[in-house]
């Protein structure tokens, strides 16, 4: 049947096109239709249902660090997805508590998406609420400082340049704390 | 009828050859695209090289805002990707789509505004990454307003293309203009959804669409255009008609309808719904069928025929390539599979099966290409062939160390990952000897970059016979 397109261009077109949308419209614009948790931001008051806490959007603040964030390119070398990978769970759990698997539901505000593709540096989904600023502005000035060994870059024009770094940090903490997974091993406790 | 029609179609790249000193194409369109190609072939290779060396060396040019990792990686990526292999794919359409139709290119006034549009991209675009313009999604870093500019120029290059078509003199469309076709009908939707759809969504319905762009940037953007190369370079190179008609087709029907569903994939274990990560695993599988197609009737056209890679540039970087497109699209959906994905996924893996499509595959393709059509182009002869050699060895050897070293990197990684006893800074430490072999690779593989841009550069300056490498026999001739 398809011996038609060798020689009718408009037939082809319509082929080429046909099958591509089969797919293309399947998994892009049904999934969110039938999969709720992707658009409704995340909410639970019951510990009975795991881990309560509920999704905020984030302050023009943590905004503006969101951007210095995606400007830097930070998410070429950090992921923002704790897998349902036991190994994920422990590593980027916090004083014994593991990190809960991360849900759609907790990134429904998030544009542009920060989930990443490579971990040259550690996963970030729960680093909300770890290291307090002191930590922080040390870090950024020299990463190595910190951690001996580490690859990632000093940024000072970060560290010395109050609002970003005010920003940048206020960013950070946000980050995986819609669920309050760990409530007494904050840094502010 | 069938017969008939696999005959005519599988003897096009031969027997046109003969009409070709007929026809007299003025082909500056794809001089343009092709030399600019060539151009940030080479830049782009040391914008890789410094950010290899910044793993090696973190402090290297580290205080320097606009040369840190973060914003020369996306220059590094797009520019390899737009700035070279997509400008080199456009050239070599342009050549070879006027040619398989038997008339001239629609409009070459048309072409060169599209060849003069897309530097003007590419060039803003390296001072938007530099400055930190970025809009934070892989592959699609473009600021909005040169997201338009891209779409307005794949319109041009598609109105140009399907125009030529539309005129052709031989009835029966060779496989390489259903890949031409298809490449452009698909780009323009696949970039529409990675570029403008993501703009009305969030989280991860974005993410989705997002990765469906990603992989098709590859898999219906590099892939088609790659294959529309080779299955016009290979009978071409090795002047021998394509094994099979009817396998090209299963190929190519199969890539339609499989590519497009596998874009989930990206998302593995990841907070995505777990009904579209097996759909997306069962179609990544699927994607043998096309692939393997594809490669089969690659490898059964050059059967008896394989001695002519002895001394012919072309083919050698055609069925290298052939063999990487095979490995590349192993790895594929076996990285799909649940058990491997958990180990390679985010690693160091990726990269080194990400540079094996784009560079060991389609580049490969791109730069055999080039070898190929450039002396048609400017009417003269390759200015050195053992300079084009020393290219295909550099590249060969330089990429196969960069790929397989992250491939053991990479898998030893995961390995490590995969047991949180171990704190994550020992396996950042434990890597550092992979990446040291990978920056010594990239070395190899620039200095082939140097050698084929050279050669390219002397043959258009019409260079041959001036130098010491002339080949006795050629100029005899």
């Amino acid at each position: 049947m398809l011996q038609k397109a060798d020689y009718n261009a408009a037939f082809f077109v319509a082929a080429a096109l046909g099958l591509f949308f089969i797919g293309g419209l399947l998994t892009t614009v049904v999934p969110p239709l039938i999969d709720s948790s992707w658009s409704k931001p995340f909410e639970n008051s019951d510990p009975a249902n795991g881990p309560v806490g509920k999704l905020r959007q984030l302050n023009e603040q943590e905004l503006q660090g969101r951007a210095i964030y995606v400007r830097e390119g930070c998410w070429y070398c950090h992921t923002q997805q704790v897998r349902t990978i036991l190994a994920d769970t422990k590593r980027y759990g916090w004083r014994g508590v593991d990190a809960p698997i991360s849900t759609p539901d907790e990134f429904v505000y998030d544009s542009p998406h920060m989930f990443g593709t490579k971990r040259t540096g550690p996963d970030l989904a729960r680093v909300g609420g770890k290291y307090n600023d002191q930590w922080h502005r040390a870090h950024f000035r020299n990463p190595a400082d910190l951690v001996p060994g580490s690859i990632m870059p000093p940024f000072p024009w970060i560290a010395n340049n109050e609002a970003e770094f005010k920003a940048m940090v206020a960013y950070l903490q946000t980050l995986g704390r819609a669920k309050d997974w760990r409530p007494d091993n904050d840094y502010e406790k | 009828m069938q017969n008939e029609s696999t005959i005519a179609a599988a003897e096009i790249p031969v027997s046109e050859s003969a009409k070709r000193t007929e026809m007299i194409h003025e082909d500056t369109t794809a001089k343009l695209f092709l030399l600019s190609s060539v151009t940030y072939f080479f830049i782009v290779g040391i914008i890789a090289l410094l950010i290899a060396a910044k793993f090696v060396m973190p402090s290297f040019l580290g205080t320097i805002p606009q040369l840190t990792y973060g914003r020369l990686r996306p220059l590094h990526v797009n520019g390899m990707l737009f700035g070279w292999l997509l400008a080199c794919d456009m050239a070599l359409m342009y050549y070879v789509v006027p040619r398989l139709c038997g008339v001239k290119l629609w409009s070459e006034k048309l072409g060169i505004a599209t060849g003069v549009l897309w530097n003007v991209i590419i060039l803003s675009a390296v001072v938007s990454f530099l400055m930190g313009w970025n809009q934070g999604w892989e592959y699609a870093e473009l600021p909005l307003i040169l997201d338009v500019g891209v779409v307005l120029a794949w319109v041009m290059f598609g109105a140009n293309v399907f125009m030529t078509i539309a005129n052709r003199k031989y009835q029966a469309m060779y496989v390489t203009l259903w890949y031409a076709m298809g490449t452009i009908l698909w780009t323009a939707f696949v970039y529409l959804t990675g570029n403008f759809a993501t703009l009305f969504t969030t989280g991860v319905n974005q993410a989705n669409l997002n990765w469906m762009y990603v992989h098709n940037a590859v898999g219906l953007i590099f892939t088609p255009v790659g294959l529309a190369i080779a299955y016009y370079f290979i009978p071409k190179a090795s002047n021998t008609p394509l094994y099979s008609h009817k396998l090209s087709m299963i190929g190519f029907w199969s890539l339609a309808f499989v590519y497009v569903w596998t874009g989930a994939h990206h998302m593995l274990h990841g907070p995505i719904s777990q009904w579209l990560q097996t759909i997306t695993i069962v179609f990544s599988v699927m994607l043998l069928i096309p692939v393997w197609a594809a490669v089969y009737n690659f490898f059964a056209t050059m059967k008896g025929q394989w001695h002519q890679l002895r001394d012919n540039v072309s083919l050698k970087f055609l069925m290298s390539g052939v063999v990487f497109y095979l490995l590349t699209c192993f790895q594929g959906p076996m990285h799909s599979l649940h058990v491997v994905n958990a180990i390679v996924s985010k690693t160091d893996w990726i990269p080194g099966h990400a540079h094996m499509a784009v560079l060991g595959a389609f580049s490969f393709f791109a730069i055999a290409g080039t070898y190929y059509a450039l002396p048609r182009l400017f009417n003269t002869e390759l200015y050195s062939d053992a300079l084009a050699n020393w290219s295909f060895w550099l590249l060969l050897i330089g990429g196969l160390g960069f790929f397989v070293t992250l491939w053991l990197g990479g898998f030893w990684q995961g390995w490590q990952w995969n047991n949180p006893a171990i704190p994550f800074i020992d396996t950042v430490v434990a890597l550092q000897p992979v990446w040291a072999v990978r920056l010594g690779s990239g070395f190899l593989m620039f200095g082939g970059i140097v050698a084929f841009g050279y050669n390219v550069l002397a043959t258009v300056l019409g260079a041959k016979g001036s130098g010491v490498e002339a080949n006795p026999a050629e100029v005899a001739a």
